[in-house]
């Protein structure tokens, strides 16, 4: 897209003299423009595809949106979303998101400086390995884990827990032991990803200050501390911007892991499974609008927050 | 192999603490391998048995065919069908996202310009915006654009994806903005810079991030399925979803069908994993 | 550059469909004009080398297209000038409910036929339908069907779909464990009946008589339903703190506590677990609708040549033993391009004598025109009359006139949604106090 606009407007620019083409090239070719040609993609996609969507999804929130009946309800949508089961939607995403932030950045972080350390054995096949199971479907990966997670005395669960002579649980029928159920699908899945980011960002550390630290008599721990994490800084804040929105976002696994979006006592309802549920299940798009807007304003303000308190904003030099 | 040999025998030293490391992540390693492990012996089981008994790891020879994958291969279903276009269209998709976002998080992270903080919010934005509620004016927005039932309305309104301008942005901020200058004092222009000095750095990061964008690519769901009509277009998470049913599961083509879905994209890691040894030996650059 | 190839390209591509669409428009009123008497040549001319009008069909069943492919082949014999070519497009289930809505709300991308659940069909009927009213085709079949098959699809008196099937209601019974307690199922009549002989298999074979579903509502529905108590009241508004409500709840609870019925593992009939269990002799009995036929030939493989089919229990004598439920509605949306043939397809597909014999034969459904039960053609042994001891089809003329239809409308997908999350796991995974329980149930629902 980009190459194509420079090519298009250059060959309206032919007729002028050489003069101006070489200013015009200048122009292109200046420091103050050329960001502003590098991000050019993204400006056309946003003005393309996402402004109109963007607002007419504000639009259809004050609206009831039915086939040849669309009115202005003002604001009785978000009137309405003041119901207990959307309470505890938000409830469960907050909760879920809290607990992947706590599980699944401290341990693929560590992981990883395990998985760089020159003295692991067989560390290509380990990174492998934590890899796979984000590449299963999450069809048959959530249809294997609630098999794992049956409630019959037989399932794999039951069998573990039964070996340290406890008596079998409904896993997915209890409030604490359902989400420990999804969180454990969730570390399954997005561990080994996690791991990748942050063995990406420790490329980034130059093999001279961990020898150099060495020397001075630095501990493991000490690098660790004083070297690794604040040199991880800018790839763990991007890994918990995506697991902020991907925690609270969260819909596959409970849908699959309850067989549809009916968990008992909505237990594992989260913010987009109830979306989903009024907006497209019970076709009240506008009610499914007014939810992904209030969505959408949680994730901002909490990335926002936690972004400005990381200090991604501020002018680097 | 012999140099790789002898770069062991130097720097390898046996202590009680990698023996202890090696056992956690063997240890790891079991766990996260059980349900794989678990699915790819259900493969070679008939469906009845693992409805019959559950999910189990006992090896029965005398249960166990390959008769799911032979039905995959040679019975009437669109399987490979289904693989070729998810092949195709992660392949595209995965490539032109790639570039393009990487141009773009260079463009946030090395510069300083008007409206760069509004410009990056807007990133976060579109990030964060649902995509079960936008797909009804999205797909409305296509249809304007005659994009219905084509791989360009898959493509293009994420070519420029958020997430991966994002990684880009905050894996280029930990590279010193002295080799941008060093560059201009030699007469590299901003596009140089940008082709010569910095992209051979970002080797590591492509590397993850084009393992995260094939991922997505080929997990990808729900908005193929929108915007997609011609049954013969469809991708291979739309066809393995259409083996669930709420009136019973087609277990057997499910579960063959997804140890096989696994494959390329093990390929595509295998292959980008190397990326990470060579930003290794390259590390001396950087200082 | 790009742009103008690519309008250049649009443009071509309109211009090939509408010569597309005047062949199979044979029959739509010519523009007249100038070009009036160069038009019929064309079309002939197309209609001999270009047979059929192609048609796009959404499903969420793979079978259904092996059956419609059938049926569309006795219907390109049967009308040679009216031939149909049909692109069948299988979906996931409820994306496909989306997709469709998606389609039929911005006006473009919808199919001519689609296949809808009956849970979700009243979503397609809110605002102004998008579908097309199939009166014209169904009306003269009225008498020969199961009416409330075309009437639960309906609203403001037009019919807008067309079920599969009747989903009647039936109890499975296992009667290797029956036999094991020394009881019958012809012996049992009543509610009262069935949890006497519940005890005794407890006490003799050591499994409970029956599971209950919480995540779905097909084995409590009846219970309500031989009452004459349904989810919605007549006029469509959330009926979950009724009487029967209450009576049927309470029942079920005294059974939990007793063990002689269980929750269902995996929390519905159609959990992998709940096939395991059962298969393995778990429970003595379920009550399903005759589409389940299916989920025990196909998953529950040991349990051939065990199962008896027999109508529901019932509170009292003269109460019906069955309830319809369930089904798929088949409609044409707006944005068909021949509806007229579209419509008739889709009633010789779904009415017809020949297309009913084969929703028993291929797809092993109960079928809504009566007639054919006792056709020959039925009689003969399939996988499910091989599976079963008695004929469904024997059930089924007992019962035929005991099969009320359930009472559908804009609020049936939010309370079934109810029952599914909260309702019945409430009332038999935590026992609450059902008079309480429904009151409260209810006040969500308004």
């Amino acid at each position: 897209m980009n190459s194509d606009n420079i090519g298009v407007t250059g060959s309206v620019e032919r007729n002028k003299t050489a003069k101006s083409k070489k200013g015009f090239k200048a122009f292109i070719y200046s420091q103050k423009i050329a960001p502003y040609v590098f991000i050019s993609p993204f400006i056309f996609v946003f003005v393309i595809f996402f402004i109109y969507p963007a607002i007419s999804t504000v639009t259809m929130s004050f609206q009831t949106v039915l086939p040849g009946k669309v009115e202005f309800i003002g604001f009785e949508n978000y009137k309405n979303l003041f119901n207990p089961t959307f309470f505890k939607a938000i409830k469960n995403s907050i909760m879920y998101t809290a607990l992947t932030l706590a599980l699944l950045i401290p341990i693929p972080m560590i992981l990883a400086c395990f998985l760089n350390s020159k003295n692991m054995v067989g560390r290509n096949f380990f990174r492998s390995t934590l890899f796979i199971p984000a590449l299963t479907s999450a069809v048959v990966a959530t249809t294997i884990f609630r098999l794992i997670f049956g409630e019959l005395p037989g399932s794999l669960m039951n069998q573990i827990i039964g070996a340290f002579g406890l008596s079998p649980i409904k896993w997915l029928k209890m409030q604490h032991t359902s989400f420990a159920a999804l969180l454990f699908l969730a570390c399954w899945r997005w561990t080994g990803v996690n791991i990748l980011y942050f063995l990406s960002g420790l490329q980034n550390i130059p093999q001279e200050v961990n020898e150099s630290a060495e020397l001075d008599g630095a501990t493991t721990m000490q690098k660790f501390m004083h070297i690794t994490m604040p040199m991880l800084r800018p790839i763990t804040i991007y890994v918990l911007t995506i697991s902020i929105y991907g925690g609270m976002a969260m819909f596959t696994e409970s849908y699959m892991l309850f067989g549809s979006n009916k968990s008992p006592n909505d237990m594992a309802l989260t913010i987009i499974g109830y979306l989903y549920r009024q907006g497209w299940e019970q076709n009240n798009i506008g009610f499914g609008s007014a939810i992904g807007i209030v969505l959408l304003l949680f994730a901002l303000v909490l990335n926002f927050t936690q972004l400005k308190v990381f200090g991604l904003f501020k002018k680097e030099d | 192999m012999s140099k790789k040999q002898k770069e062991i025998k130097e720097k390898m030293k046996v202590t009680p603490q990698t023996i202890l490391l090696l056992v956690l992540f063997i240890g790891i390693a079991a766990v996260v391998l059980f349900p794989i492990f678990c699915i790819t012996l259900a493969s070679f089981k008939p469906s009845k048995e693992l409805l019959r008994f559950g999910l189990n790891v006992k090896i029965e020879p005398e249960v166990m065919s390959l008769g799911n994958y032979i039905f995959l291969f040679t019975g009437k279903n669109n399987y490979f069908m289904w693989f070729k276009n998810s092949l195709v269209i992660t392949a595209i998709q995965a490539s032109l996202t790639l570039i393009v976002s990487a141009l773009v998080g260079y463009g946030f992270a090395m510069y300083d310009f008007k409206y760069k903080n509004q410009l990056f919010m807007c990133v976060i934005l579109i990030m964060m915006i649902p995509m079960e509620i936008i797909m009804l004016p999205l797909y409305k927005q296509m249809i304007g654009m005659k994009m219905i039932d084509s791989i360009w309305g898959i493509i293009l309104p994420f070519i420029a994806s958020p997430a991966p301008i994002f990684f880009f942005r905050q894996y280029l901020s930990g590279i010193p903005k002295e080799l941008m200058e060093a560059g201009r004092i030699d007469g590299c222009s901003e596009y140089g810079i940008f082709g010569r000095i910095i992209l051979p750095l970002m080797a590591p990061s492509f590397a993850a991030m084009g393992i995260f964008v094939g991922m997505n690519s080929w997990n990808g769901f729900l908005w193929p399925l929108i915007v997609l009509r011609s049954q013969n277009k469809f991708t291979l998470p739309i066809g393995l979803a259409t083996l669930i049913t709420p009136y019973g599961n087609n277990y057997d083509v499910l579960i063959a069908g997804s140890v096989m879905a696994i494959l390329p994209i093990l390929i595509v890691f295998l292959f980008f994993q190397q990326y990470f040894i060579e930003g290794m030996t390259a590390g001396g650059v950087k200082g | 550059m790009k742009k103008i190839t690519a309008k250049l390209m649009s443009i071509l591509l309109a211009g090939a469909m509408l010569t597309g669409c005047g062949g199979g428009n044979a029959a739509a009123p010519s523009t007249g004009g100038n070009g009036a008497e160069k038009a019929p040549a064309a079309e002939t001319k197309t209609e001999a080398s270009a047979d059929a009008a192609t048609m796009e069909l959404w499903t969420f069943q793979e079978i259904h297209t092996t059956f419609y492919e059938e049926l569309a082949n006795i219907w390109n014999e049967q009308n040679p000038d009216r031939q149909i070519k049909l692109n069948y497009t299988v979906l996931p289930y409820d994306d496909m409910h989306s997709k469709l809505l998606i389609a039929l709300q911005s006006g473009v991308g919808a199919p001519d036929i689609a296949d809808i659940e009956i849970g979700k069909f009243a979503n397609y009927l809110k605002g102004e339908p998008q579908l097309l009213p199939l009166n014209d085709v169904v009306d003269p079949e009225l008498n020969n069907i199961v009416k409330s098959r075309v009437e639960i699809y309906g609203k403001e008196g037009k019919y807008y779909g067309i079920c599969f099937h009747i989903g009647a209601s039936v109890t499975y019974y296992n009667k290797e464990i029956l036999d094991k307690a020394g009881v019958k199922a012809e012996d049992i009549v009543t509610w009262e009946d069935f949890r006497a002989t519940g005890k005794k298999v407890l006490d003799k074979a050591g499994v409970p008589m029956a599971t209950i579903e919480t995540s779905d509502p097909w084995s409590f529905w009846p219970m309500l339903a031989s009452q004459g108590g349904d989810l919605l009241k007549p006029d469509g508004s959330p009926n979950v703190d009724s009487p029967e409500f209450i009576k049927a709840i309470a029942f079920v609870q005294e059974m939990i506590k007793e063990g002689t019925m269980v929750v269902a593992p995996g929390a519905f009939h159609h959990a992998e677990e709940y096939y395991g269990f059962m298969n393995n002799g778990g429970a003595a009995s379920v009550s399903m609708p005759l589409w389940y036929m299916g989920r025990f030939t196909e998953y529950m493989p040991d349990l051939n040549q065990k199962m008896v089919i027999a109508p529901n229990p019932i509170w009292e004598k003269g109460q019906p033993r069955s309830v319809g439920l369930g089904g798929t509605g088949t409609a044409v949306t707006n944005q068909a391009k021949d509806a007229q043939l579209a419509k008739d397809f889709l009633a010789f597909a779904k009415l017809s004598k020949e297309a009913n014999i084969k929703i028993w034969t291929s797809l092993g459904f109960d079928p809504i025109r009566t007639e054919v039960w006792d056709a020959p053609e039925i009689e003969a042994p399939n996988k499910f009359t091989d599976y079963f001891l008695n004929s469904p089809f024997d059930v089924l003329g007992q019962i035929k006139n005991e099969i009320p239809a359930i009472v559908t409308g804009e609020n049936l997908p939010k309370v079934m949604d109810a029952l599914k999350t909260s309702t019945l796991f409430r009332a038999f995974e935590d026992l609450e106090d059902p008079a309480k329980l429904v009151a409260d149930e209810q006040s969500k629902l308004n």
